[in-house]
């Protein structure tokens, strides 16, 4: 087997490790935060804010790809544009489920219309539009440009989300980064940067995962198409 | 100096006897939050990780559609071999 074979079993492995020894780190060694935080629902934090970064992350590659495929349009650009939609769409399928069970405990509330929690709704209902009208429609040069045009409108929307409580303010901390008070206890920002890392082994490989999906459905619907002009099969 | 707010019972609609909780449920506003931290948490990760497989099974489902697409080509070339 080839290093290139042996990377994405690699990568599966690695991931499922640091997401093991994450999970046991959390529940037996870092301690459980003030209760005006949420007291042992502030655990949530630990996947939350990785998931938000990961979502950030698959954003940015929905961007890049979405403008390369604007710039120069080829298969590849799609697949990676599409890939970084749908994995938007789940990451942040992931924050808005774990933000308001962990709010239900430190606000008291499981949503209110802060500026952070409304901007980042709009953006996930952004890809998850993109990723509905992928799926729906068909795959030809138009509907793969406004697509395009579309996960770049989502991928702008997300500084708005990041800023958002910097700006307007709102109930949403800002524990981490300029302004916050930052994680007391080191056991705390280990937790953290532990759930980072995993995140993005798990935004890397489903981002390949994906990609690779979408290139091979491109590659083979080109076949398709190419069969039927030789009578081989029915149009696609 | 602000003066801390504690829910004050109503004299006239507060159920005084256990036969009166019995028979009448009475509206009250504020009072402390009860969820449970633990279930709480634990309903987040379950429910993080129920995304997580949904997510995985669509994209397996989505191969499976390709690999019947994929035979169907390799079976039509077959036929044309053979002709």
């Amino acid at each position: 087997m080839t290093l290139k074979k042996l990377s994405q079993p690699i990568l599966l492995l690695t991931t499922a490790l640091v997401f093991f020894y994450l999970i046991q780190f959390i529940v037996f060694t870092v301690p459980q935060a003030q209760a005006e935080a949420g007291g042992l629902a502030q655990k949530i934090f630990y996947f939350h804010v990785p998931s938000a970064y990961a979502l950030y992350l698959s954003g940015a590659v929905c961007f890049v790809a979405s403008a390369g495929y604007l710039y120069r349009p080829s298969d590849t650009w799609d697949s990676w544009s599409r890939a970084g939609a749908e994995c938007a769409v789940a990451f942040g399928c992931m924050v808005l489920l774990s933000g308001p069970l962990w709010a239900k405990k430190a606000w008291g509330v499981y949503w209110t219309w802060d500026p952070r929690l409304t901007t980042l709704l709009l953006s996930v209902l952004i890809y998850l539009a993109l990723v509905v009208m992928r799926a729906f429609t068909g795959d030809g040069d138009a509907e793969r440009k406004f697509a395009a045009g579309f996960g770049i409108l989502g991928t702008v929307n997300l500084p708005i989300v990041h800023y958002s409580v910097k700006k307007w303010g709102g109930n949403h901390p800002t524990v981490v980064g300029q302004g916050g008070g930052g994680l007391a206890d080191p056991n705390m920002r280990i937790a953290l940067y532990l759930g980072f890392l995993a995140m993005t082994l798990l935004a890397v490989l489903l981002l390949i995962a994906r990609a690779r999906l979408a290139q091979t459905n491109a590659r083979l619907l080109a076949l398709e198409e190419h069969a039927a002009v030789e009578g081989l099969l029915e149009s696609p | 100096m602000g003066v801390m707010q504690t829910p004050t019972p109503n004299p006239t609609s507060t159920p005084k006897t256990p036969a009166d909780r019995a028979q009448e449920f009475v509206a009250v506003q504020g009072g402390p939050e009860t969820t449970s931290a633990e279930s709480l948490m634990v309903a987040a990760y379950c429910g993080m990780w129920a995304i997580l497989m949904v997510f995985i099974f669509l994209s397996w489902r989505r191969q499976q559609k390709l690999d019947a697409r994929l035979g169907e080509l390799e079976a039509a070339l077959a036929k044309r071999g053979r002709s």
